[in-house]
């Protein structure tokens, strides 16, 4: 008895100490905003693209806070795999963070949340994004996010392996890409042709390569036609790869950026990549004698999958449209925003930036097929549904017949 | 509970207020525990029955009540009935793998020989590691091009594709290993539970079953084994309860296969937060999996009746 009587007490006394330290963290966030009554505070919540992003973020804050000393900026940093759940439990604790950077926004503009960003920006840093990245924040005719930074895709491409099966020159349709591939292949050893990821991490970015390049489309702002007949040669392409043997095994499954590895490694003949691929290879394998070229497709025309992701304001409390506007001008003003750009190897979004960067070698195979980037439907509100449907049903293209999975996944589109 | 209380008045029957009294006396004592059941178990709860049948947009807001319409998606969602059956699948099976192994485990540990002491340490490591760095490291072991289990299975030969087998990319053979790690965290508590349970088991019983001519397997099953009722009865029963409620193992294991065909409903809940950002209806989900246990449970009670003394 005398012993139970003491685990009672332990019990009690954790119980009291777990209560007290939630309290804590019940104060700690309720006391949102903080003005004191000299500064605003404004919460950044942002994606991390890279090891480095963190500390790019924390250098343009230092900057911005030397110049502002009555603005306080928060920064949280989350990996891409959590950050849609963490801002949607902000906003459901109606904690939203002012200043957001990430992809689809149309489900936020749909529910009223955000800024219409021309009232949170200096006419001249508006003036200053290409307007073709404009144009794909809009919605209606009001625009709700600010282009951030671009990305485009394109074929890399292993020279090595391709000269050892006898391929001479990197395809550039379809019918060549997939005898070059299925001739890698050949050469055994664990070496695949063509690496193709449509495992959960990206399956909406190479069913795009693919659907996009036999002509499909994934829709506009108003509607999703993923179940498209137009969309079913490039579905039927990925199914002829893979029976052919194309590919690496396992494709329906395989995740994108592990798979990259084993193409910096030097075990893979063709991947489609990014513009930070070049750098990851720089720094793993600079060995690698490998070349960049525009993406096959079924005609052989030229085509990329472009993607540009957003800034976005949250109304939170009227009074900090100011300290929003105060921070955007200074992160997209050239000094600044080029090397954020530069150090994370994307594609700048403004016309000062695309000039700064004009010469620069590494960066040119994609600006260069940068004009003939389609973007995804993202301002439409069903896109999350439609990329969300892509990451968890497209890979089963590998077992299923392409007319199923498109059904399948415009059935759970509409359904969202 | 009150009347047992060491050194306290007889007990008074038939007087209701004393008891009252009693309850109030012992408040600074329960209060604590009361306020963290009400605080982090029924209040969430609460909420999750209030979110099921709510409309929560995609970005978290909440639209209004919708009735039963997301128990409706729940269950006219067409893979359900397979990932229901594969669930039952999963806590059978992990569960009775689990128990078996244990036996055997326990019934070493419960013997006295030199190291005793560092193989019963061991037999603990699987249970202070963290589930998801164990189940990581057998989810890069198992990986092609790189993985070690791999390599050593081209090497013996077993495999016969120079980059190995994609274990975790099919849906049949990933499911299997999720199981294998499973079994593998669940021992060192079953184990302990039973080792605890042998102990209990007098030796002059043992003797006695040995004076009366019962070989070693009669003793077991006829002595041992009844006399482990209770501690099996909690065993298997915080096993089922954990196995089910069991996400990392699965969601490291098979997360990037396509489609639903290794998912469990808690997988599922997942997914449907995750994914599709449904809130309301991974509420739902969570109500079902939360009655799908109890009826478990229930069944288990009632069939092995493990509460009834011998």
């Amino acid at each position: 008895m005398r012993k139970t009587h003491r685990i009672g007490a332990a019990v009690a006394i954790a119980a009291s100490a777990t209560l007290a330290l939630a309290s804590c963290g019940f104060g700690g966030g309720g006391g949102n905003g903080g003005d004191d009554a000299s500064g605003t505070t404004l919460d950044l919540l942002v994606p991390s693209y890279s090891d480095n992003t963190q500390g790019l973020w924390e250098d343009v804050i230092a900057g911005f806070e030397e110049e502002n000393p009555d603005i306080t900026v928060n920064l949280e940093v989350q990996s891409w795999d959590n950050l849609e759940s963490v801002i949607a439990t902000k906003i459901q604790g109606g904690e939203a963070p002012d200043i957001y950077n990430g992809g689809p926004f149309a489900g936020f503009a749909a529910d009223g949340l955000l800024y219409d960003v021309e009232e949170v920006t200096s006419p001249e840093t508006f003036s200053d994004f290409q307007e073709s990245f404009i144009a794909n924040e809009q919605l209606e005719g009001t625009t709700y996010a600010l282009p951030f930074i671009a990305s485009a895709r394109a074929l890399f491409v292993n020279n090595a392996l391709l000269e050892q099966a006898g391929v001479a020159a990197p395809p550039t349709d379809w019918d060549e890409l997939l005898d070059a591939a299925t001739k890698v292949s050949a050469l055994g050893g664990g070496v695949a042709g063509y690496g193709m990821p449509l495992g959960s991490e990206e399956a909406q970015a190479e069913a795009a390569v693919w659907l996009w390049g036999g002509g499909g489309t994934f829709g506009d702002e108003s509607e999703i036609t993923i179940d498209d007949p137009s969309n079913l040669p490039g579905a039927e392409q990925i199914k002829k790869m893979i029976d052919a043997g194309a590919t690496q095994a396992d494709p329906g499954s395989t995740d994108r950026s592990p798979l990259m590895d084993i193409f910096i490694q030097g075990k893979i003949g063709m991947q489609v990549g990014l513009p930070p691929t070049v750098g990851q290879i720089e720094e793993n394998n600079p060995e690698l004698d490998y070349s960049i070229v525009p993406i096959p497709t079924q005609d052989g025309s030229p085509m990329t999958v472009g993607v540009a992701d957003q800034l976005m304001a949250f109304q939170n409390d009227g009074d900090k449209q100011e300290a929003i506007t105060a921070f955007f001008d200074y992160f997209y003003s050239a000094d600044v925003y080029v090397p954020w750009v530069q150090a994370e190897g994307f594609l700048p979004v403004t016309k000062s930036g695309a000039e700064q960067l004009a010469g620069e070698e590494a960066l040119k195979p994609f600006l260069d097929v940068l004009p003939d980037a389609k973007f995804y439907p993202s301002t439409n509100a069903k896109w999350s549904a439609a990329d969300a449907a892509f990451k968890s049903l497209f890979g089963q293209l590998q077992t299923k017949p392409a007319q199923d999975v498109l059904t399948e996944i415009q059935a759970q589109v509409d359904a969202g | 509970m009150s009347r047992s209380r060491p050194g306290g008045a007889e007990p008074r029957t038939g007087r209701p207020r004393q008891g009252w009294r009693d309850t109030v006396a012992a408040l600074p004592w329960i209060g604590p525990a009361l306020i963290l059941i009400f605080g982090v178990v029924l209040f969430p709860a609460v909420v999750m029955f209030v979110n099921s049948t709510r409309d929560i947009s995609i970005s978290g807001v909440d639209k209004g009540s919708v009735g039963l319409d997301n128990y409706v998606e729940v269950f006219s969602f067409p893979y359900f009935w397979p990932i229901f059956v594969r669930t039952i699948v999963w806590v059978v099976v992990v569960v009775a793998a689990t128990v078996v192994i244990s036996l055997g485990l326990a019934q070493i540990l419960n013997k006295a020989f030199p190291g005793r002491r560092i193989v019963r340490l061991a037999v603990i490591i699987p249970w202070a590691a963290s589930v998801v760095m164990t189940t990581m490291v057998v989810y890069y072991g198992l990986e092609p091009y790189f993985g070690i289990i791999n390599t050593f299975l081209v090497d013996v030969g077993l495999v016969d594709t120079p980059e190995g087998y994609g274990w975790t990319r099919n849906p049949d053979t990933a499911f299997a290993w999720s199981i294998v790690v499973a079994v593998f965290v669940s021992l060192p508590f079953t184990t302990y539970t039973i080792l605890a349970g042998l102990q209990t088991v007098p030796g002059e019983v043992l003797e006695a079953a040995k004076m009366d001519g019962a070989g070693p397997a009669r003793t077991y099953f006829g002595v041992v084994l009844p006399q482990l009722r209770s501690a099996l009865a909690v065993a298997v029963l915080i096993n089922i309860i954990n196995v089910f409620n069991s996400l990392p193992i699965l969601k490291v294991m098979t997360g990037s296969i396509p489609g639903y065909d290794a998912d469990t409903i808690m997988t599922l809940i997942f997914k449907y937060i995750q994914n599709q950002h449904k809130v309301d209806v991974a509420s739902a989900l969570s109500v079902v999996a939360f009655v799908i246990v109890i009826v478990i449970v229930a069944v288990y009670v009632r069939v092995v009746k493990p509460m009834k003394e011998i």
